[in-house]
Parts: structure tokens; C-alpha cells; sequence
């Protein structure tokens, strides 16, 4: 990561902190691809103490973790997210694993999956979000369930 | 009344028949060099969300609009209250009836509480990058499906000339929806999701009332508080305030 874009990152973590406020999330998980070898990876975690009777007025404790791609090693290596392979969710939003209920599932494990063919839908505001395969290759792992809400940055699928 | 001009840079295709002018629309994307408007007289395979029938009889309106929006995909899809705000000024300029066309989130225009129209956001992207967004729109002009065909729980269908005795041909809809999201898409990318959402909310059904929002198995009820700077449904359930990105509201 460059140095230049450090301010940037840190809007970046502010604006995903101020979304984990909103939205009553408890933790947020991001990757962002700048360049080859160049991502930052983000953490944010509330603690989880916001179900309350004054949601509103109590401001959530928010804790940032961050830092560059390097010292972004989490602590549990078996982490999907982390997998080279995972595709992540670009919103938050539901996901579908097909077109409609009862049909066919876009992509199954073990399939074969061409670049840029869906995978998924992620819905969010009926805005259905059509999710392509980052790259050709296989699908080894999928993470989510019909139906499942899903978070910024959560893993998908494993496509190696 | 006083038209608005047709928005310049803007296309407008209208068409006699189609499968469906969303998946028109996706297949004419890689060679538009701006935003298009495709309208059809009739589609074969219309399609509603998640896949349900949408019945368009001819004299009904269906239309898509095709963006390149460059924004991250949970911005693009704010373009749902854009859409909504859009029909909703197209439907009172033609009518002259403001006080009937309500809205139900996040896209769902009413008129005297029914659906009058279904509003279906598809969009393709590549990582954090949307390459094209199709707003597909139906507006139940003169006729509506028939309510034992909707799903228990879904609200009344409605038809523009049942309910007001108007009949607005589907080409006098067009010329005034795309002035009227052309104004709201240049709100929202000068000025943001708040112009938006304040005016949605200004024309909001059922705001600080029990509503039930479904999304997946998961059943909530409360009171419809707002939407929040996400464009999320905000609710007080009994859990608490949650805020909801994706599902079907019921009233």
C-alpha cells in the first residue's frame, strides 16, 4: 500500500464505521484490491451491546481495527475471507443462489465457472446484484445459503 | 400542463415487442454510449422479482432504463428511491392527483394504496465496479392482474384507468418518466441520497405504522420508522430498532 493513499484509507475506515453505526451491524469486514500485491483489508467491531430501549441515543463504541495488508493477518487463518480464492460480497444485501425460488442454482460445487459468468444474486432495495466470476476456474466452497443476509466483504464462494 | 423536453443525451427505443425490455436492455449495453430508454408495446417474458409473472397487457407501460453509473454497488443501488420519486412525479404530472400516489419502500409506487407499478434494479458488476444497471419499470396503465393471482398478503393490484378513469397511453408515460429521472439521477449524483430521501420519505405510505418486512424466512414486525442514510428500512420490532437492507414489505 502507498503511502499516498493512506488518507484515503482512513476516510475509508471512518465511512465503514459510520456505516456499522447505521446499520446495526456488529462487524464489518472489507477487502479492497488496489493493485496486484496492494489491498488493505479492514475489521470494524462494535461491541455488542446495542439492543437496547434507546438504540438512538446511545452512540455504539466502536472499536477500528485496521491496518495495511501485512500487519492485516487475522487471527484465525481458516478464515474464508481470507481464502486467495474467495469472491466477496461488494454490499450488503440478501443473496440467491438462483434466478428464482425452485430453480436451478446459478453455479453448484464443483462446477466449472468461465470469467465473469453469475454466480449469485445480492439483493439490496430490489436492486438484484448480479455477482460474476471474478476469474475462470472451479467452484470448491459456497458460504452462503439462499436466502442469507450477507455483509460488506463476506465471502461468497471459494473459486480456485 | 407544461411537458418537460425529453432529456438531452438520453435515447429513447421504443419497440413494438420484446422478450423483456430489462434483458432488451442488457444485451443492447455494450454498444450504448449513454443512457437508453427502451420501451416495448408488449413483452413475452416480462419478469418480476425473484422471477414472479409480471402481466404487461398491451396499453400497459414497459420500459427500461440502461445506466453506467461508476459509483460502488451499494450507491447504485439507491437509484431504487430515484426510479420510485420519478414515476411518482410522472404520475401526478399526467394526472394532476398528488394526493394519490403514495410510495412503499423501497421502490413501489401506489395509487390510492394499490400497486400500480413494479420497479426491478438488475445490475452487473465486476468487484466494487457496476458495469451497467437496468431499471425496468411496469405501470398497470389500463388494466391490473387479477388480485386472486397476487400473493396472500400482497397489496391490491391497481390500474391507473380504474382507479382515476384516466387513460394515459404508454408513450405520454415515457416522455414524461425520463424528464422526471433525469431530474433525480442529477440530484443524486450532484447532491447525494439526502434530496432523495427526504423527498421519498415526504411521500411515504405507512410511515410511523406497523408494517411487516419478510426477507428470506425471516418474518419482522414493527413500527415503520424511516429509512436511513443507506436507503435501509428502519424499523422498532420488539428486539429493538433493526435496519433492513433487502425485503418485502407488507402492510
Amino acid at each position: 500500500m502507498s503511502k499516498q493513499s493512506t488518507e484515503a484509507d482512513v476516510a475509508f475506515i471512518q465511512a465503514l464505521a459510520e456505516l456499522l453505526n447505521k446499520n446495526e451491524l456488529t462487524e464489518l469486514s472489507v477487502k479492497r484490491e488496489y493493485a496486484e500485491d496492494d489491498s488493505l483489508e479492514v475489521r470494524v467491531v462494535k461491541q455488542a451491546n446495542i439492543v437496547t430501549t434507546s438504540v438512538a441515543a446511545a452512540p455504539a463504541v466502536v472499536t477500528t481495527a485496521s491496518a495495511p495488508a501485512a500487519a492485516a493477518v487475522p487471527a484465525v487463518n481458516d478464515d474464508p475471507a481470507q481464502h486467495p480464492g474467495a469472491v466477496t460480497s461488494p454490499m450488503v444485501g440478501t443473496a440467491y443462489l438462483a434466478a428464482e425460488p425452485g430453480s436451478t442454482p446459478f453455479v453448484s460445487v464443483g462446477a466449472t465457472v468461465s470469467e465473469g459468468q453469475t454466480l449469485m444474486i445480492i439483493e439490496a432495495m430490489k436492486t438484484m446484484n448480479h455477482i460474476p466470476a471474478p476469474r475462470a476456474g472451479t467452484v470448491k466452497r459456497i458460504l452462503v445459503a439462499d436466502g442469507n443476509a450477507v455483509e460488506y466483504g463476506a465471502p461468497l464462494m471459494i473459486i480456485e | 400542463m407544461s411537458a418537460e423536453p425529453w432529456p438531452e443525451g438520453v435515447a429513447r427505443h421504443v419497440l413494438d415487442t420484446v422478450d423483456s425490455t430489462n434483458a432488451f436492455a442488457a444485451r443492447l449495453a455494450p454498444d450504448l454510449s449513454g443512457p437508453a430508454w427502451i420501451m416495448a408495446g408488449l413483452q413475452t417474458a416480462a419478469r418480476g422479482r425473484r422471477g414472479r409473472a409480471w402481466s404487461s397487457p398491451r396499453g400497459n407501460f414497459s420500459a427500461t432504463l440502461i445506466l453506467r453509473p461508476t459509483e460502488r454497488p451499494e450507491i447504485v443501488a439507491l437509484r431504487s428511491f430515484a426510479a420510485a420519486l420519478a414515476l411518482r412525479d410522472a404520475c401526478v404530472a399526467l394526472t394532476g392527483l398528488p394526493d394519490s400516489f403514495t410510495l412503499k419502500w423501497p421502490n413501489d409506487v401506489l395509487l390510492n394504496g394499490g400497486k400500480l407499478a413494479g420497479i426491478l434494479l438488475e445490475s452487473l458488476g465486476q468487484g466494487a465496479q457496476v458495469q451497467h444497471l437496468a431499471i425496468g419499470i411496469g405501470v398497470n396503465l389500463i388494466a391490473a392482474p387479477d388480485p386472486a393471482l397476487v400473493e396472500p398478503g400482497a397489496l391490491r393490484p391497481v390500474s391507473l384507468l380504474g382507479e382515476t378513469g384516466l387513460r394515459i397511453t404508454p408513450t405520454a408515460l415515457l416522455d414524461a418518466l425520463a424528464p422526471a429521472y433525469a431530474r433525480w439521477e442529477q440530484a443524486f449524483t450532484t447532491q447525494g441520497f439526502a434530496p432523495l430521501r427526504n423527498a421519498w420519505l415526504a411521500h411515504a405510505a405507512r410511515l410511523g405504522e406497523p408494517i411487516r418486512a419478510r426477507t428470506g424466512q425471516t418474518t419482522r414486525d414493527g413500527i415503520f420508522e424511516t429509512v436511513d442514510a443507506t436507503g435501509a428500512l428502519v424499523m422498532m420490532t420488539a428486539e429493538g430498532r433493526v435496519a433492513i437492507p433487502a425485503a418485502e414489505v407488507f402492510f
